[in-house]
């Protein structure tokens, strides 16, 4: 197993373990609307905190590790994670517009005029978390599959 | 339309090299062993500067390792 292919497993179990937190708050408390509760929007930022603290860790260990062995990563590894990004990329935008469609019929439904000062940087984690885990997710599919330079 | 394949015989040239390591391969072309891996088994096709580097390292022309096909 690559470097690489180390990375996306650890940023999958990273990400996918904030969304199983995320999944246990949000049913615990009944809503997804975090801010409206003060230890739920506490606990929600400290997993999201822990999650990224997570990842940069990973990457300054990855990059470090890199540094001091030779071809740890090569033009396939390149040309998976350009694929898993452009792939993550077109899910995580589709996702972010489908969140604000529906945040958005919620609140207009409830008559309301204005938004939570919460509700942008709530799609803005949504959207991040989601490309990092479909990044990890199709770079470690296209690792079981056939691919080719030129592709990417 | 019909598909386009492209095979390679670097098994058979490590072999016929003094039955050369997957890891020396890698390391003689400048890439991992897990491209090497995937590249034998047929599911990574290369960029053309990876494939003249592996053709040199068992020098022999890019035709000799790699074979297109339609």
């Amino acid at each position: 197993m690559t470097i690489s292919q180390k990375t996306a497993w650890i940023q999958l179990v990273i990400f996918g373990a904030l969304v199983i937190g995320w999944v246990v708050l949000f049913s615990i408390k009944g809503t997804i609307f975090y801010w409206q509760d003060e230890t739920m929007k506490m606990t929600f930022y400290w997993l999201c905190a822990a999650a990224f603290i997570a990842l940069v860790v990973m990457h300054i260990i990855a990059g470090i590790l890199k540094g001091r062995l030779k071809a740890v990563t090569d033009e396939r590894d390149k040309s998976i994670f350009r694929k898993a990004s452009l792939w993550a990329t077109g899910v995580s935008y589709s996702v972010v517009a489908a969140l604000l469609l529906v945040l958005a019929i919620i609140y207009m439904d409830s008559g309301s005029e204005t938004v939570p000062v919460y509700f942008p940087l709530f799609i803005v984690i949504v959207g991040g978390v989601t490309l990092l885990l479909t990044q990890s997710i199709t770079a470690l599919l296209l690792y079981g599959r056939k691919v080719s330079h030129a592709d990417s | 339309m019909p598909t386009a394949r492209i095979n390679n015989q670097i098994r058979r040239l490590r072999f016929d090299h003094g039955e050369m390591t997957q890891e020396q391969l890698a390391e003689l072309a400048g890439c991992t062993r897990q491209t090497i891996i995937a590249l034998e088994q047929g599911k990574y096709v290369p960029s053309i500067e990876l494939a003249f580097k592996i053709a040199r390292v068992f020098g022999v022309t890019l035709e000799e390792v790699f074979q297109y096909s339609i």
